[in-house]
């Protein structure tokens, strides 16, 4: 997944290098229809990611944590 | 994009650096380039660099009559974004709006979708011309631009400059001309 994210952020910044060595009318199609859209995809593809190692859960007390405060309070 | 190349070589990325390599630099990137294209598409050059402006963009250069043609070469308009002073029209959302039919052009460059001869989509917005000729003496002078019927005609946007009065923007045989998009 990571690869992949890395991969479509890499294409898309390209178009960005091209558009601004040779600010043409199809560098600029590249730019917005091409790697636009492969930016929005690789940050995607990077935050499902993340997301599903938990990143982005609130953090839960374990039930030991739990216990000891009930017996503290 | 060293961060990137690490990603893809390794597969992995520590959590700070895939924030930064992934989201807020490439993000950051592209804000910038999106203000680059903001400011470069309004240049001639810009304009001309798609096949079906080119043979426009060189009738700018010749002595042909055409409106745009005199303003040109006469350096009446800036050498650097004659398109855009005088198709952008007036205002911020003359800006706004002319932004907007760059995106419609990028599709139809794309399909190749292109009807010739040229159409100007929707009318021209003439106070691209009043914004500097309505103050004009030699503008005010003239007894034509004095009628009360031709003024409330025009700020009714009834009637163009151009057509009737004075002779059209480009030469027919320019927009009429040009390679297809390809």
């Amino acid at each position: 997944m990571t690869r992949l994210a890395c991969v479509l952020v890499l294409v898309s910044l390209g178009s960005v290098v091209l558009l601004a060595l040779d600010t043409t009318g199809w560098n600029a199609i590249l730019f917005s229809f091409v790697g636009a859209p492969l930016l929005v995809a690789g940050v995607f593809v990077y935050v499902v990611q993340r997301w599903r190692e938990g990143a982005f859960r609130i953090a839960q007390p374990s039930p030991r944590e739990t216990q000891i405060r009930k017996e503290s309070a | 994009m060293v961060i990137l190349l690490w990603g893809v070589a390794r597969g992995r990325l520590s959590e700070a650096a895939g924030a930064t390599g992934l989201v807020f630099l490439p993000i950051g990137a592209y804000a910038l380039g999106m203000l680059l294209l903001m400011e470069d598409s309004k240049r001639v050059t810009f304009c001309g660099s798609c096949h079906v402006m080119t043979p426009i963009l060189q009738s700018l250069h010749e002595d042909n009559g055409s409106l745009a043609s005199i303003h040109f070469r006469r350096g009446r308009v800036s050498h650097e974004e004659a398109c855009f002073v005088c198709h952008s029209g007036y205002g911020i959302w003359g800006t706004a709006n002319a932004k907007w039919a760059g995106i419609r052009h990028m599709l139809h460059t794309i399909t190749g979708h292109y009807e010739r001869p040229l159409q100007l989509s929707g009318p021209f917005d003439i106070n691209s011309c009043l914004s500097c000729h309505a103050q004009a003496a030699n503008f005010r002078a003239v007894e034509a631009h004095q009628a009360i019927d031709l003024q409330e005609a025009l700020m009714a946007r009834e009637m163009s400059c151009t057509g009737a009065c004075h002779p059209s923007a480009h030469p027919e045989e320019a927009i009429a001309a040009g390679a297809p998009a390809s």
